[in-house]
């Protein structure tokens, strides 16, 4: 299997504080790969700097065999990288479908003065895309919540919202940032069956981050695990369940 | 093929439209012919904001210094190009428009690029400044007519024109939101971060709607420089941008139906408060009192009952009547007093009234008066229907 993410010593400084200090590894394709680390510990901040949302100080970042450090995030999105947020960024007032519409508005070729017009070429490519959409509404088991504003969803349904958002860019990579987060264990285990689902239907490799040990645990089958900015171990669940040291780090002790 | 029939149908109706508008002004009074190309003008700039303001998100508040640019381009080439050029009055009038238009364009990009940096607040006082150093410089070129003003020959009664270009400018922001397109300048105003990792181009977006927005702006200021024969720098003073502000908030930002609402009663408005007669102080007292009823009864009934529609209007009605009732009751009582006898003069209170409506507008409905809505059929169907749930519930 081809690599398909692959960071060498990424490291971000903000101002005096070293966010994410000397970060690498690497991701297959088709890999489910986990970020775990205590609060602050800069698992966000590692999705900030692939996604373009801030530059790397220093250390590489590389893409399917491209350098893509600092590179604006609508390219990135453009190059095949799609994430979720930790807090929900949905596009509050519009409604569901539409959030996801514009997920897939990046695959457009029509241009904006038909679209002024209403031309008969952007209106079928809108019905295609929203067509799209309602595909991936399905997916996500929101396709009877399309036509509501987005936010008026629980927060479970946003968070799918989101990966529905995001699967419409038609990403080969995708960054799940918590996305458990709030859910109760019922929604969490149709998660886990369906990140599973959407990681084999669209072969995508997943990076992901989440607090819940049991679903992390279950879900990936490489992770890698962050305190303060660096890493302290990484390996398959059984390993790192077991590691002293992320044992420390979890309940606040000195290794 | 029935695409192309409904759309030639459309443009049709379009024409027709402002024929009609012609035909009618052409029977009234110069003075109402003056207002029907005015509330016109302000239709095509208040909608043209809403695509900065309200649906892109780019608080901008020199909306004014555009549709001076336009204005002052259409002016100046026609003092030196009208009378070599021996074109047909309505051919020359649509070059101007598209002129004055590219102009403000320009403009327009050149006050798009701070909004790449700065948000709110801050993007709100650059392009406030950005309109009145645009005044002040046009204000010192004697070239133009410096504080004087510039006088523009020939003037055309248009009035069909000015009409058309409202419509157009409604048609094209309405169609931009029907398609995916628009829904990239909505993306952008709910979030940036989340717009860019989705692939959005978020520069180019806010500098396409401020190009877009000023060049509607600019044609606006080319025919008012046509129809007046005369621009002056006092014609663009701050408050114009304040006005258009104002006609899009009012609206409900985002919503070109609230915006081109507001801009036809905000216009008016004023306008038809100048024939009010003069009455004693107190009565203006009461009525003071009565609105302040009518808000807090309003605010109560709106935070504490959540039952059937037809139940809530009727206790709107209620308060209402009584806030009414208070003011007519207590008007020629208060009235009574001598401080409160002394008259006022109806005609002056025109802003007062504009302050008031504004405040208890955003005191009442802070999101507009559209919201973020749309006037549809379907829309009419969802706000007429009598059971009430106010989640969304589809
Ligand atoms: N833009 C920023 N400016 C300054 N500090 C930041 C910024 N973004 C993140 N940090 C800091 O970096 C550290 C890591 O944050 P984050 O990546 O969000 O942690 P987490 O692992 O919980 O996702 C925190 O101490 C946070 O305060
Ligand atoms: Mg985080």
């Amino acid at each position: 299997m081809s690599v398909c993410l692959k960071l060498t010593e990424a490291t971000i400084k903000f101002g005096g504080l070293v966010a994410v200090n000397k970060v690498s590894f690497e991701l297959k394709q088709g890999d489910l790969f986990g970020l775990i680390g205590p609060n602050g510990a800069g698992k966000t901040t590692c999705f900030n700097i692939i996604t373009g949302v801030y530059k790397p100080t220093s250390g590489e970042i590389e893409f399917n065999g491209k350098l893509i450090g600092g590179t604006p995030s609508n390219k990135i999105a453009n190059l095949g990288i799609a994430r979720t947020f930790q807090n929900i960024r949905l596009f509050k007032s519009l409604t569901v479908i539409e959030n996801v519409v514009v997920g897939g508005f990046l695959r457009h070729k029509t241009g904006l003065f038909g679209a002024m017009a209403y031309l008969p070429a952007q209106i079928r490519e809108t019905e295609k895309l929203r067509a799209e959409a309602m595909e991936l509404l399905k997916i996500v088991d929101l396709a009877d919540m399309a036509s509501a504003r987005s936010a008026d969803l629980s927060y479970g349904m946003q968070r799918r919202l989101e990966i529905a958002r995001a699967l419409a860019t038609q990403p080969k990579l995708l960054l799940l940032d918590e996305p458990a987060a709030g859910m109760n264990p019922q929604e969490k285990e149709e998660l886990n069956v369906m990140v599973r689902r959407i990681r084999d239907q669209f072969q995508l490799t997943v990076l992901l981050i989440e607090h819940d040990m049991r679903f992390v645990m279950s879900l990936c089958e490489r992770i890698l695990v962050l305190d303060a900015g660096t890493e302290i171990a990484s390996g398959p669940p059984d390993a790192i369940r077991n590691d002293p040291k992320v044992i420390a780090a979890y309940l606040g002790q000195p290794a | 093929m029935k695409f192309w029939l409904g759309r030639t149908g459309s443009i049709l109706l379009a024409f027709a439209l402002c024929a009609g508008i012609q035909l009618l002004a052409d029977q009234q009074s110069d003075f109402v012919q003056r207002l029907i190309v005015l509330a016109g003008l302000y239709v095509t700039l208040a909608v043209s904001l809403n695509l900065i303001n309200g649906i892109t998100g780019q608080f901008s508040m020199g909306h004014a210094a555009f549709y001076q640019i336009g204005a002052y381009t259409a002016g100046f080439i026609a003092m030196k190009f009208y009378a070599g050029a021996k074109l047909p009055p309505e051919l020359w009038m649509i070059l101007s428009l598209l002129t004055g238009a590219a102009v403000a364009s320009v403009a327009g990009l050149i006050v798009g690029l701070p909004s790449l940096r700065l948000k709110g607040d801050y993007l709100a006082i650059v392009t406030l400044g950005f309109g009145e150093i645009i005044r002040i410089i046009v204000q010192n070129q004697p070239a133009i007519g410096g504080a004087y003003g510039l006088s523009v020959a020939p003037r055309f009664e248009m009035i069909w024109l000015v009409w058309l270009l409202a419509i157009l400018c409604i048609a094209v922001c309405r169609n931009l939101l029907k398609t995916a397109h628009g829904l990239q300048f909505l993306a952008v105003r709910e979030d940036e971060v989340a717009s860019s990792a989705m692939g959005v181009n978020v520069t180019r977006t806010k500098v396409t709607a401020f190009l877009l927005g000023s060049a509607f702006a600019g044609a606006a200021g080319a025919l008012l420089a046509h129809f007046e024969g005369f621009v002056s720098p006092k014609m663009f003073t701050m408050d114009v941008s304040f006005i258009i502000v104002t006609m899009v908030v009012l609206g409900g930002t985002g919503s070109i139906t609230g915006a081109t609402l507001a801009a036809i009663g905000l216009f008016f408005l004023p306008e038809k408060m100048r024939d009010l007669p003069n009455f004693p102080l107190g009565n203006l007292v009461a009525t003071g009192i009565g609105i302040v009823i009518m808000v807090i009864g309003f605010r109560h009934i709106a935070a504490n009952f959540h039952g059937k529609m037809v139940e809530r209007v009727l206790r709107y009605l209620a308060i209402l009547a009584i806030a009414v009732v208070i003011a007519l009751v207590l008007g020629p009582i208060v009235s009574k007093l001598p401080t409160l006898g002394v008259p006022v003069e109806g005609a002056k209170l025109r802003m007062v009234v504009f302050a008031v409506t504004l405040i208890v507008l955003m005191l009442l409905r802070p999101q507009g008066i559209f919201a973020h809505h749309e006037f549809s059929w379907a829309w009419l169907r969802k706000v007429l229907r009598i059971d009430t749930d106010k989640k969304v519930t589809a």
